[in-house]
């Protein structure tokens, strides 16, 4: 079985940087969600029910090196399609369908949201371009029936939902589905001899364009600064009569 | 014709009384609104929704629908919109909306914009605020096309009002063998409470992995929770530890709130979970370390013991 | 003179940082109080790769040169909390990886090189004895030859790891009167008929890596555990010793880094007399003291990293490097409490066992007396 693994580089939601180093360090790293789709895929693979492992992301070279660390984790081989354009999920989604098309993956596994975007839609959108079953917020997988079906428990805002998809499908993932393993220095001395095949929107037979434009970007008002009380009586006093919310 | 339609939520018994808050962005946007209610025997549920001024409520009620499978759901949209004509494919941001509407804005062609805030007229076209980078940014983003898919957070839109004279409820034939069925529905398992749903509740008590395990966390932050009539919520590092359920979660990819009151136990107040409840009007935060990033957010906030603290609380409260 | 490094080595000093900073800081204050060593953590630094630095692929390592692993130990010691854990993984390193690599046999190098490397086997050395610290050639534990085996007596102290490995590098003598000609290494796995590995050592700081004494009566070795030729003990140390000279104290630069960040942010948030405490000259020039060890120490660890893979002797350079990294990591850990007041003294924050670990560095390895005498030989005193 062959798994498409899409993951997005965005800017690391913990900042850790050793300050001894010069101002280029790095501060990109795989989306957290992403990562725990490249994880499921290695651990089905440890399973022996995949064969293959194939990452995709968009982006400028720069991305390169959350491709190598995709590569470390264990991903067999990388596509970098070539695309420094600001993107939104309507755009994405139909360049990942061309990729789909050309790799012909049993099953698409990518986290359900970037950190950095918040949108939750491109593997819904794939799914619905392809036509492939989906399953999103996903907390588990299992493979039935030879690896024709997949059954799926999701999280959802009342609780748990097992659903089962016919494959090829569109699994996105949820961060309890597993916890990713760190790279290993042996998996990335391997990765740097793992290919990395760039190709432009063109190559693949995909010319799109984004739909959404970002106006502005705006921190938003701090709330003041708040008043340390001194006892549960001083507390209850103050949410009644001050905030009069008691 | 109408320039709107809203998907609205239902848990097979009755209404998700958030979803309907997507219908306060459908009078914003202006002109008429159609509700639309996908699943089987939900009479009831669209005979409640007759007074919410819109023009008609749309019911898909099929067996094949009894379930909210994507695929299925999202054909149905699409046919839905094609018959309503409308521009705007609205909902509230849920794990339903989320699951489904992508899926119809690709089969519509349409772009989609997620948890929009607040929308802003600029000269013949609009704008949409929404949260980015777990809620720290907001950005005012504009979209083009002929149709457009929106989700609003809950918290960000009043509840409609519910008086308007009544309006149709027209029931749309559904072509169950034409249905895709490549999906199926195997089982759910949710616990039904007493306690009002999180996302709508006046108050909300919320416990951090310093609640220990799941039985303190019942007796501390259930018990404060009842004692306010309230619901509960938890951090992702005590549902990762077992002491609540994941529908608990609040925060960036949890659920987000914006209660009259939030109480946050134990919670030293990651960026991923302020972003779950920084629009609460008031914040509370009971904490043993006076420097936790909470106590910045925080409206009044209490250094000490949590087993201390907490049941003196519910003491005060009660007596009161 | 290019000082900058290559996207390979940044990427891998990367991952090593991320690594340590996510998974070896647990728990290290209460195993530091009860003298507990780290199993899980050991066992991740093998599977991340740590413990095979520096070996050939050939055997399991992964064939780092001497730079890359000097840098890749000094972000370990940036990013990881638990010194004793550190200097477990030096002492495994330097004193029974290395002799491996330079002085073992093909059949020794394809035993136990593999699972040094992954940290399924743990090993360390066994050289000073009661009577023996720094002049350490005249141990008196003695290897006679009997027949296909080696009969090993004597007693040997500061066993680093002697409590946990698996393997020990085992110096004796084989015949008293040769001297030094006659140190020879022995290859003595744990639990060989007449070791006896005695009451673990309490020490006063790196204390989450455990010590004991090690006594041999009448210890069997069988002969092909020989390690290198009779006789070629003292040279086999020697080498083995310049190397952990020079690499023991890599990951105590980037614990001074970290310290020195410590500082700063405490200096510049801690408030008394209406300002921040930095603004004090006495305070702010201590943390320019420690910035400038800092560097100091960094620059002189590269260099002999460097150095290390170009020219074949770097004893000088081991010994100068050892002594001034010791030195500043002692008066950093010093400032450090210094800087932080009271707050530097209570184990809570984690600053007093800094110097605690610290203090070490000028004893093991050769003290910094005799690192003083190598210098003066060397510059021809």
């Amino acid at each position: 079985m062959k798994i498409l693994v899409p993951f997005k580089s965005v800017p690391d939601p913990n900042d850790a940087t050793f300050a001894g180093e010069a101002a280029s360090a790095s501060k990109s790293v795989i989306n957290p969600f992403d990562e725990i789709a490249i994880e499921e895929a290695l651990r089905i693979r440890e399973r022996g029910e995949a064969t293959e492992i194939v990452g995709v992301t968009i982006g400028a070279p720069s991305v390169d090196e959350q491709i190598r660390a995709a590569l470390a984790m264990g991903v067999d081989r990388a596509i970098r399609i070539d695309d420094a354009r600001a993107l939104d999920p309507y755009a994405v989604a139909r360049i990942l369908r061309a990729v789909v098309e050309k790799e012909a993956p049993h099953v698409v596994i990518m986290g359900k949201q970037a950190v950095d975007d918040d949108s939750n839609q491109v593997g819904q959108i794939l799914a619905g371009l392809l036509g492939w079953p989906q399953a999103t917020f996903v907390s588990s997988i299992e493979f039935l029936d030879n690896k024709t079906r997949a059954r799926c428990t999701r999280e959802t805002d009342a609780g748990l939902e097992v659903v089962e998809l016919d494959l090829p499908a569109i699994i996105t993932t949820d961060l309890r589905l597993n916890e990713p393993r760190y790279v290993s220095l042996p998996g990335l001395i391997r990765a740097r001899r793992k290919p990395i095949e760039v190709l432009t929107c063109d190559q693949v037979g995909v010319n799109v364009r984004p739909l959404t434009t970002v106006l502005a970007v705006a921190r938003p008002p701090k709330r003041p600064a708040g008043t340390r009380v001194e006892s549960v009586e001083e507390l209850i006093t103050k949410l009644k009569q001050e905030a009069k919310v008691l | 014709m109408a320039e709107s339609l809203v998907l609205i939520e239902h848990d097979r018994q009755q209404v998700k009384r958030s979803s309907l808050h997507a219908i306060t962005l459908a009078q914003q946007l202006g002109g008429e609104y159609e509700l639309l209610v996908i699943g089987h025997v939900v009479n009831k549920i669209s005979s409640s929704l007759v007074s919410l001024g819109a023009t008609s409520v749309i019911v898909a009620d099929d067996p094949a629908l009894a379930e909210p499978l994507a695929d299925r759901y999202a054909t149905v949209i699409v046919e839905a919109v094609r018959k309503s004509g409308a521009k705007n494919i609205l909902g509230t941001s849920s794990t339903f909306s989320k699951d489904i509407l992508p899926r119809a804005a690709a089969l519509l062609d349409a772009p989609m914009v997620t948890d929009v805030v607040a929308i802003e007229q600029m000269d013949g076209s609009i704008s949409y605020r929404r949260p980015i980078n777990a809620g720290s940014m907001f950005a005012k983003v504009k979209v083009e096309g002929e149709r457009r898919v929106l989700t609003v957070r809950a918290a960000a839109f009043e509840t409609p009002a519910a008086n308007a004279a009544p309006c149709p409820i027209v029931r749309f034939d559904v072509d169950a063998e034409s249905l895709p069925n490549g999906m199926r529905f195997i089982s759910r398992e949710e616990r039904k409470s007493d306690r009002p749903d999180l996302t709508e509740a006046r108050v909300v008590v919320s416990g951090g992995r310093p609640l220990k395990d799941k039985e303190t966390f019942e007796r501390l932050v259930g018990g404060l929770a009842d004692a306010l009539g309230g619901a509960i919520g938890a951090t992702r590092a005590a549902v990762d530890a077992g002491m609540a359920p994941n529908d608990y979660q609040i925060g960036q990819t949890g659920k987000v709130v914006a209660p009259e009151l939030y109480i946050a136990l134990g919670i030293s107040g990651a960026i991923q979970h302020l972003a779950g409840i920084k629009d609460s009007r008031i914040i509370v935060a009971i904490n043993k370390d006076p420097d936790a990033p909470i106590c910045q957010t925080a409206t009044y906030f209490l250094v000490g013991d949590l087993y201390q603290i907490v049941p003196q609380l519910i003491e005060s409260i009660r007596r009161a | 003179m290019d000082f900058a490094w290559s996207d390979q080595q940044r990427e891998l000093l990367n991952a090593v940082g991320r690594f340590a900073s996510q998974q070896l800081n647990y728990d290290v204050i209460e195993n530091d109080r009860e003298g507990i060593f780290n199993h899980e953590a050991w066992k991740k630094c093998g599977d991340f790769g740590i413990q095979g630095l520096l070996v050939p692929t050939d055997y399991g390592g992964l064939g780092t040169d001497p730079l890359t692993t000097v840098a890749a130990l000094e972000r370990l010691g940036y990013a990881c909390r638990d010194n004793g854990l550190l200097f477990s993984i030096n002492a495994h390193m330097w004193t029974a990886i290395i002799p491996l690599v330079y002085n073992g046999s093909e059949a020794q190098k394809k035993k136990y090189l593999p699972g040094l490397c992954n940290g399924t086997l743990i090993g360390g050395n066994a050289m000073s004895e009661p009577n023996s610290g720094s002049d350490a050639f005249s141990l008196t534990t003695t290897a006679i030859k009997k027949g296909s085996r080696y009969i090993l007596n004597g007693s040997k102290i500061f066993v680093t790891n002697g409590p946990i490995a698996d393997l020990l590098v085992v110096f004796a003598t084989v015949d008293k009167t040769r001297g030094t000609d006659g140190i020879s290494a022995f290859l003595v796995e744990k639990n060989s008929p007449g070791m006896n590995v005695a009451r673990k050592l309490e020490k006063m700081g790196l204390r989450t890596s455990p010590m004991a004494e090690v006594f041999f009566e009448n210890c069997e070795v069988p002969e092909e555990n020989l390690l290198g030729k009779e006789g070629g003990g003292a040279f086999l140390f020697t080498r083995s010793m310049t190397w952990e000279r020079g690499c023991i104290l890599a990951s105590a630069v980037g614990s001074m880094q970290r310290l020195l960040e410590t500082c700063i942010r405490y200096a510049n948030e801690r408030k008394q007399g209406g300002q921040s405490i930095g603004k004090y000259q006495l305070v702010a020039s201590k943390i320019v003291d420690m910035k400038v060890r800092v560097e100091s120490s960094r620059h002189m660890l590269y260099y002999y990293g460097w150095l290390s893979g170009h020219r074949k002797s770097v004893y000088l350079e081991a010994a100068m490097t050892k002594l001034h990294i010791a030195d500043c990591w002692v008066k950093c850990s010093e400032d450090a409490i210094q800087i932080h007041g009271g707050y530097g003294y209570m184990t809570e924050y984690e600053v007093e066992r800094e110097l605690r670990d610290a203090i070490a560095s000028k004893l093991y390895s050769g003290t910094s007396e005799i690192q003083r005498n190598i210098v003066a030989s060397m510059l021809g005193l």
